[in-house]
This record gives C-alpha cells, sequence and structure tokens, in this order.
C-alpha cells in the first residue's frame, strides 16, 4: 500500500468540487479510471501503470462526502457486465440534482425557516440546517425581518441520539444497553429504529425490538451505553409517518394517566406544577392538583426534586417511587463514610 | 469513522450554493454577497477565485479554457464585483439532503407552537416544500409542538413594543419579590420557557423561569435606554461571582444532566464509572432541588453544610408523608 503524496497541490474543496461538475456534465457517466486519470486533484496523483489504491481509497471517501450533501451520485453497471467494478460508470443525473423549479420560497418563508434553524444548537441537526440556510441562501431570496427577540432552543444532551439518527437513515439495526428503572443493571436491545421523536422535553426513540417482535418506545436518557450499529440492516416499512404516529401514543398515553398530589402554597412547587395540572379540579380541596403524566419515574425524579412542598397522594406507584427517591438522598448524604466507597457497589 | 475532511465538504457546499446565487444576481459586489451568506468579504473572493479556475475534463480531458467557468476579472479587481461570465454544469441551487430537510422539519414543528404561528397553512406548505425540495425522504424526527405558558405572548408584546414589565417571582430563597424588569429576549430550551431582562433592583441582567412567574403585567414605562446596549451571551445561565461552589459525584453517564452547572474544571475521574465534579448553583435552595431530583445518580461530597442541607430537604418530605398519615417507611417499597 503506497502513501499518499505527503503535500497534496490540489485543495480538497477543489478536487470535490471537480468531481461534482465533472459528473453533472457527463450523460453516459465516467468509469473511476476515467475520472482518477481526468479530473482535478486526481490527475495530479494518478499514476498510469503503477499502483493508485490510495488515490482509489480517496475516491471513495469523496463519493460518500458527495452524498453525504443529497447531491444523487449514482453508479450505473455496464450492461452485461454487472457488478464490475472497473466498467461501472458514475454520474449525477442533473434533474435530482437541481432544485425543482417549482419550489419558490417567500421572505416570510425565510425568515421562518431562519428561525427554524436556530432551534439547533449543537450536534448533526445543527451543522444540518445550517447547510440547508446555505442552500436556500443560494436562491438569493433576502428574509423578512426575523423574529425579534425570540431564542427558541431544542437540547439534545443525549449521547445517543446521534447515531441512532444515523441509523434511522440507513436503515442499520442497533444495539444499545438499556436501564429500566428498577432494574439493576441495563440490559441490551436489539431493534429497527423507527422514529426520533421529542414528546414534552423527552427524546424517545420508537423502534421495533427485535427480539420480542414488536414495536417499543425508549427513552434516550434511558440509554446506558453505546450505541452499537450491527452489520444488519432492515427494509422499512412501505408506511411512513411513524413520528407522527409515535406522538400520537405519547399524547395518548400521557392523557391516561393522572397523578393527583397536594402542593404547600406560596411555594415553587404551588407556582410551577399548578401551571401544568389541570385546571377546574378543586372539588378536593384548592391545593390538590391532578398532573398527567407519561413515565412514572421522569415524574417521580421531578416531584421528588420538589422535596416537602409536594405530596404525592396516588397513583400508589409513583409515591412508592418519590419516597424511594427521598430515602435514597438520605441515605447518601447522612453517611459519615467516605462517599468513594458508597459509590463505588455501582454501576 | 468521521470524514477526513468535514471542513472540505462545507466548502464544496458553499461552492455550490455561490454559483447559483452569481448567476441569479448577474452583478453583485463582494461585500454585498458577504452580507447575503453570512460570510467574510476574503472568503467570498477565495472562492470566486477558485471557481474562476474551475470547470469540467472536457473533450480533450484536458480542461480547455472553455470547459472552465469565468469571471470578468476586471470588474473583481477595480471594483470589487462579481460576474459569472462562462457557465460551467451547474446553473442551480441544489436539493436538500434527506437528513438536512428532516433538521429544518423538525425545527418547524417545534416554532409551530409558538403564539404568532397561527397560520397553519403556511407551516403545512414549508414542510411540503422541503420535503418535495429533498433528495430523498426525510427522516423520521419530530418535536411535539405543546401548550405554551400564556404569559408567553405578553412578554413577547412587552419586548417587540419596549414596555416594562412587572411580575411576582420566587427567588433562589424560595421567596416572592415583586420584580421590575426590562425584557429582553425571550428563550425556550425544550418545554421550558425563559425571560431575559435588566432587572432595576439588582441592577443586572438577569434570567427568570416563566413558570415561576405570577401576577404579570405589562406596564406603560417604556424600558431605559441602558436595554438597547446590553448585549446578551449565548448561555442562559451565566455563573456569577456569588454562585456557591459545590463538589458531586456521579455516575459518568449522567454528567450530562447536569451540564448547566458545571465550571470550566474537567471532572475527575473517581472510578470506571463515577466522576467528581465541580458545579455551580446560586445558592442551597436551588443545589437540594436538583441533588433531589436525580437521587441515587448524584451525590454531595463537598462542603459538608451542603450535604446536610440536601439530607435534610429529603428527610422534611419523608416526614410530610408521616404527618399526613401516608407511611414513608421502607417496607415494601420498590427500589
Amino acid at each position: 500500500m503506497s502513501e499518499p503524496p505527503a503535500a497534496a497541490p490540489v485543495p480538497v474543496e477543489e478536487r470535490l468540487f471537480s468531481l461534482v461538475l465533472a459528473l453533472l456534465a457527463t450523460e453516459q457517466g465516467l468509469t473511476k479510471s476515467e475520472i482518477l486519470s481526468t479530473v482535478q486533484g486526481y490527475r495530479q496523483r494518478y499514476s498510469q501503470f503503477g499502483d493508485n489504491a490510495s488515490l482509489d481509497r480517496q475516491f471513495e471517501r469523496d463519493k460518500d462526502d458527495i452524498r453525504e450533501l443529497g447531491i444523487p451520485l449514482e453508479t450505473l453497471d455496464q450492461p452485461g457486465d454487472p457488478g464490475n467494478n472497473q466498467s461501472m460508470r458514475y454520474r449525477i443525473p442533473k434533474g435530482e440534482y437541481d432544485l425543482p423549479s417549482d419550489i419558490t420560497f417567500s421572505p416570510t418563508e425565510i425568515a421562518l425557516l431562519s428561525l427554524a434553524a436556530t432551534v439547533w444548537r449543537q450536534g448533526s441537526l445543527s451543522a444540518e440546517s445550517q447547510r440547508a440556510m446555505l442552500k436556500l441562501n443560494s436562491l438569493g431570496i433576502e428574509s423578512d425581518d426575523p423574529v425579534i427577540g425570540y431564542a427558541p432552543r431544542v437540547r439534545i444532551r443525549e449521547s445517543a441520539f446521534d447515531p441512532l439518527r444515523v441509523a434511522l437513515d440507513k436503515h442499520a439495526i442497533v444495539k444499545f444497553p438499556y436501564l429500566k428503572p428498577g432494574e439493576p443493571a441495563g440490559r441490551t436491545r436489539t431493534v429497527a429504529p423507527l422514529a426520533l421523536v421529542q414528546h414534552r422535553g423527552r427524546w424517545h426513540l420508537s423502534a421495533h425490538d427485535i427480539d420480542v417482535d414488536d414495536n417499543r418506545t425508549f427513552l434516550l436518557s434511558r440509554i446506558v451505553g453505546p450505541v452499537v450499529s450491527t452489520s444488519k440492516t432492515w427494509v422499512p416499512p412501505e408506511l411512513s409517518g411513524h413520528a407522527e404516529r409515535s406522538l400520537r401514543e405519547l399524547d395518548a398515553l400521557w392523557e391516561s394517566q393522572v397523578a393527583v398530589i397536594r402542593v404547600e402554597q406560596g411555594t415553587d412547587a404551588a407556582t410551577r406544577l399548578s401551571k401544568r395540572a389541570q385546571v377546574g379540579f378543586d372539588s378536593a380541596g384548592a391545593d390538590e392538583l391532578r398532573l398527567h403524566y407519561t413515565d412514572v419515574d421522569v415524574l417521580a425524579d421531578e416531584l421528588a426534586g420538589y422535596g416537602p412542598e409536594v405530596l404525592v397522594l396516588t397513583p400508589d406507584r409513583l409515591r412508592s417511587a418519590v419516597l424511594s427517591r427521598h430515602h435514597t438522598t438520605v441515605e447518601r448524604h447522612r453517611d459519615t463514610q467516605p462517599i468513594a466507597d458508597k459509590g463505588s457497589d455501582r454501576g | 469513522m468521521a470524514s477526513a475532511a468535514p471542513h472540505g465538504r462545507d466548502k464544496l457546499a458553499f461552492l455550490l450554493a455561490l454559483v447559483p446565487y452569481l448567476m441569479d444576481k448577474g452583478r453583485v459586489s463582494v461585500a454585498e454577497a458577504a452580507r447575503h451568506f453570512g460570510v467574510t468579504e476574503s472568503q467570498i473572493r477565495d472562492s470566486v477565485n477558485l471557481i474562476a479556475v474551475s470547470g469540467v475534463p472536457g473533450e480533450t480531458s484536458s480542461y480547455q479554457h472553455e470547459d472552465l467557468f469565468d469571471i470578468d476579472w476586471d470588474l473583481l479587481d477595480e471594483r470589487d464585483e462579481i460576474v459569472i461570465t462562462h457557465l460551467v454544469a451547474i446553473d442551480d441551487s441544489p436539493r436538500f439532503s434527506a437528513r438536512e430537510a428532516a433538521a429544518l422539519i423538525a425545527g418547524l414543528q417545534y416554532l409551530s407552537s409558538l403564539p404568532e404561528q397561527t397560520d397553519r397553512g403556511v407551516l403545512v406548505s414549508l414542510l411540503a416544500k422541503l420535503s418535495h425540495g429533498a433528495s430523498g425522504t426525510p427522516s423520521e424526527v419530530a418535536v411535539s409542538s405543546s401548550e405554551v405558558d400564556g404569559f408567553v405572548s405578553v412578554i413577547r408584546d412587552a419586548v417587540a413594543g419596549g414596555f416594562r414589565i412587572q411580575f411576582d417571582y420566587l427567588n433562589s430563597r424560595g421567596a416572592l419579590e415583586r420584580r421590575s424588569v426590562d425584557p429582553l429576549r425571550l428563550e425556550s430550551l425544550d418545554e421550558d420557557w425563559y425571560m431575559r431582562g435588566w432587572d432595576h433592583v439588582r441592577e443586572a441582567t438577569r434570567t427568570f423561569r416563566l413558570d415561576r412567574m405570577s401576577a404579570l403585567s405589562r406596564t406603560t414605562e417604556p424600558v431605559s435606554s441602558r436595554a438597547g446596549e446590553i448585549t446578551l451571551g449565548d448561555k442562559l445561565f451565566e455563573p456569577s461571582d456569588t454562585d456557591l461552589t459545590v463538589v458531586v459525584e456521579l455516575d459518568s453517564n449522567a454528567l450530562p444532566l447536569i451540564a448547566d452547572y458545571l465550571t470550566t474544571e474537567a471532572p475527575t475521574p473517581v472510578s470506571a464509572t463515577r466522576t467528581r465534579v465541580t458545579l455551580h448553583l446560586a445558592h442551597t435552595h436551588g443545589l437540594k432541588r436538583l441533588v433531589a431530583g436525580l437521587a441515587g445518580a448524584v451525590t454531595v461530597v463537598d462542603p459538608a453544610s451542603a450535604r446536610t442541607r440536601v439530607a435534610d430537604w429529603a428527610q422534611a418530605a419523608l416526614d410530610r408523608y408521616d404527618e399526613n398519615g401516608l407511611p414513608s417507611h421502607k417496607t415494601g417499597i420498590p427500589r
């Protein structure tokens, strides 16, 4: 395996740009050797009779980069010689490259889309919405006044998000350790991802669980280890709309589960939880609130934070979950032993 | 297995966007193009210089003059204006990738809960355009739109009109105070809404949670001239000098849960799975809530007074159950 030349004389972007132009300009496609021997940035490093293995790998990476931008780089088999890497031709069909000409955006729409792009501040969604805005800017439409005095954002704290999103796009089957509350350790789940949805501030994965052969919803915050892509892929079902279906299911779950709590007047809990609680429920006393919820342990974490300001009346399962949290907190903070000993038996 | 050149890829995306823009404009100054794309003028010049020497191998496979882009060099040199005089291969804006379209679609869904987004038609039409303009089916990522705090529209109007607002607010010690604030910006973070503004009593910029406000009213008093001079940082929470410093120990994978409170000090691993970090909080009133809400995951190590405050908070909760005839003892409680 020969090493690539120490200093590439042609900048990366010039090589990529030249490759895109060459592939757009060709009707019948170019073979790999035509590309490597003639396109700017490759031709300088091409050896007519020698080993072009490193240049070949460069071309493979460049193809990935180009496709990553949404550019439809096609491969065409030579008739009568399918699958032959040498005679295969590459091209970018112009009709599928160009933004359809019937798509136009008004200045107001551009302003709204610009705001939508700022919702993501980190991770792959941020980079991708910035790139989408770049493409929108190429249309030369000036935005209306931006929506002033308003900075919306959605946070993605879970490191599982990006690998799951890649798996979603590639239809890859993935494995990850999932820790259900009350279980001593995470258990490995093998799933085909269907959708990633944020519902009431929490990211969920809707997926087909391979082992139970049924759809399941997972909280991303309970994925306690790396998401590993298996070599297996799956054929996605024809029907789309999994994200919407998943959100509807979570809404229905939220609607069906109700906790009754008592809050201490004049406290943080009273101010904040009253705003969320069901209105018009005062038959049992002004300090009792009804709260809908999707996940009993998520709600228990939240309510435990309010300490004595909140008393859970029903359901019992929620009350035990909150009590158990308070017991844990007391145990961990009353102990006079060094904390490191206490903690090391976990995880 | 990150690509070797995300930088090269981004530059390629920029070149492919710049060409149709320049073509569409016909003639445009370097300054105007830089402003439109939000980049520096030298980035525009560098890109134009590269475009002007690029092209296709052509019939001779040797990049002859007619196979390359061309620009009016004199105009660029003398007036700093760009005119493309010869086009090669591309003349249109590229499509969105499926992932790019999905990112904007999910962002739009989140915005759809904003009070001013009453025109559902605009939103639906935009979603359709993005899907239609993508090179593949946008991936299934969605954010639910949710009920928005009723104060949002009041504060938005006050920001837009430049009026001071007043409201009752529970301070970090749990006491109710009347606050008088020049509202500067509304921010949301997932489900939560915040208002940043100039606090007239504290004489400083402060961040307020909307769900902690009550008795909100918009005054007819215009915001003070100082309000216009304030530049808000990008961080919602900026630690102040008076912050309390606390050392906690936690599962390493729970670090993102307390990211808002982290200092610049690097976390210190204490075992394969546990880490110690220093947090900044306004007061132990906030600390006990944070730790009680992450029971078992986060333990306060130092100072001892903070440990006691946290333990007392959870014990007070247990006592209250007992006082109300709801036994708090551990028997039968699932752990």
